[in-house]
């Protein structure tokens, strides 16, 4: 079991997401940034479709019945036991040990990963929390999880790897609606400066300061997925997140691409955003590195 | 338009047959996605109007090989149809007409509240497919009288039970969601149940009509 005694602003268990029901509309959902969540868990031995824990506004603080290997991932978090310890790292902690999770000013999303993974009930095909539609539930204080069989120990801990890059332009394929736009339209918005609006969540970043001009006429409803950019009437896009609408009907000028999501993810309000173009191939290519880097951190359980 | 397959960020292709909605395209993309899904086995797909969305793997099934697969699909036509091989069932939802942008549709569509209500309680709906929020039933098709282009920017919070309208569909929001659609009544009906055996109250296919309360 783990044990919570603080939850931050608001945490909840996610994995890779919940991909078996997006045509009767249910979410993916799963980590907001699944690189960092898919590197808490190789740095713990866990398994790619491993449960973590989400931690939105940490301080979060649990404890172990027995020993374990933890990791947290994100932008600019880390962990405390007696001592402060960075974070992308494996830790050794022993039962009852108290641990605490931090992060700093510009921490959005912070990962635990727990060696075992957490074990809560899968609904439809997954562990990830959907909490609109009741699927799991925010964790509290005072709440307990139960824990996977852990293959790790403390000979496993110690383990770093680099931390995600989560600064520069935000790398997208344009489309699949980007024929729709004028094509200065399509220039304008991979030249403009955005700025991370207030109003954003799991759901989606909404991005103001530049308004980009959307098509006239309307656009038939079609299946969407975590990246896309909307262009709503109003010209103030959004970029989806892992609690996107399974279907949308507002044109799609660019996709971020897979690897570069948690970049998105993690700016928070007032931070600005620019894009960078890429073709499939480069959005291929940062998915091997990406995989690459996920190979070497994983230790074998 | 001639249907196409263009990429959708790596790991995912939108497959359009159309601009326009057809009952017809409708099974169509139906077919195209149960084809991706079960023969293929190559991931989820998502049918909707005129389009499905087909994920995959891309470091497992290589993306031009995967746009090849789903260029084969295109020309077997309308793989399956909306009506025929499961029953239609009869979906009745009380509707209190009551809804924030009631006023202001019927305005826009040059209509009396009155007249708005009994043209979209005076017809039977189709459920097409369901999308965006989960058991999120897109019905068509509304009469043409009714004139309602989704909002220019989306409410931050739409109420669970919310009757809706935008462009020729109705729909009722199962959750409390942002969303676009013009609301112009409510429903005390779940539409949505985790723990149900179909937790969708209304399925593709099903004949949907709103009853005023």
């Amino acid at each position: 079991m783990i044990r919570i005694s603080e939850s931050g602003a608001r945490s909840t268990v996610q994995d890779r997401g919940r991909f078996g029901h997006l045509r009767s509309g249910v979410p993916p959902a799963g980590a907001a940034d699944p690189f960092a969540l898919a590197a808490a868990n190789a740095l713990v031995g866990n398994d790619a479709d491993a449960a973590g824990i989400e931690i939105i506004g940490p301080p979060f603080r649990f404890t172990c019945d027995d020993s374990r290997v933890v990791a947290v991932a994100g932008r600019d978090v880390s962990l405390a036991t007696r001592t402060r310890l960075p974070g992308w790292s494996s830790v050794f902690v022993r039962a009852g040990q108290i641990v605490t999770v931090h992060s700093g000013e510009r921490t959005r999303f912070a990962y635990l990963a727990v060696s075992g993974g957490i074990a809560t009930p899968v609904l439809l095909g997954s562990r990830a929390t959907y909490l609109p539609a009741g699927l799991g539930a925010a964790l509290r204080a005072g709440d307990t999880l139960p824990l996977g069989d852990s293959g790790s120990g403390a000979e496993d801990a110690g383990r770093h790897t680099e931390p995600a890059a989560y600064e520069g332009q935000v790398r997208a394929m344009a489309g699949p609606h980007d024929h729709r736009f004028e094509p200065d339209v399509v220039a304008q918005f991979f030249d403009a400066t955005f700025v991370i609006d207030a109003a954003s969540d799991r759901q989606g970043i909404r991005l103001g300061g530049v308004p980009i001009a959307p098509r006239a006429g309307e656009l038939q409803s079609c299946g969407i997925i975590a990246g896309a950019v909307q262009v709503p009437r109003g010209g103030a896009p959004i970029v989806l997140l892992a609690d996107h609408q399974t279907t949308g009907g507002y044109p799609v000028i660019a996709t971020v691409i897979a690897a570069d999501l948690g970049k998105v993810a993690q700016r928070v309000p007032g931070e600005s955003l620019r894009f960078y173009r890429v073709e499939r191939d480069e959005a291929l290519d940062a998915l091997r590195a990406e995989r690459r880097a996920l190979d070497g951190a994983r230790i074998s359980a | 338009m001639r249907p196409r397959v263009v990429p959708f960020g790596e790991g995912a292709l939108l497959v359009e047959l159309g601009d326009e909605f057809q009952e017809n395209v409708v099974g169509w993309a139906r077919g195209i996605a149960d084809t991706w899904e079960t023969d293929f086995a190559f991931g989820p797909a998502v049918p909707a109007y005129t389009s499905a969305l087909l994920r995959f793997d891309p470091l497992r099934i290589a993306p031009t090989e995967a746009e090849k697969f789903a260029r084969e699909l295109l020309p077997r036509g309308e793989i399956a149809t909306i009506v025929g091989d499961r029953s239609r069932r009869a979906i009745e939802v009380p509707t209190a007409y009551d809804g924030p942008d009631l006023a202001e549709t019927a305005e826009r569509s040059q209509l009396s509240v009155e007249q708005l209500v009994a043209l979209h309680a005076g017809r039977e709906y189709t459920c097409y497919f369901l999308g965006f929020l989960p058991g999120f039933a897109y019905c068509g098709r509304l009469d043409p009288r009714i004139v309602a282009p989704r909002l220019e920017r989306p409410r931050e919070r739409v109420p669970a039970g919310s009757v809706a309208v935008a462009d020729g569909q109705t729909a009722v929001y199962p959750l409390v969601s942002p969303g676009g659609w013009r609301l112009i009544g409510r429903t005390e009906l779940t539409m949505f149940d985790p723990a149900a055996a179909e937790p969708a109250r209304i399925r593709a296919g099903d004949r949907v009509r709103f009853v005023p309360l």
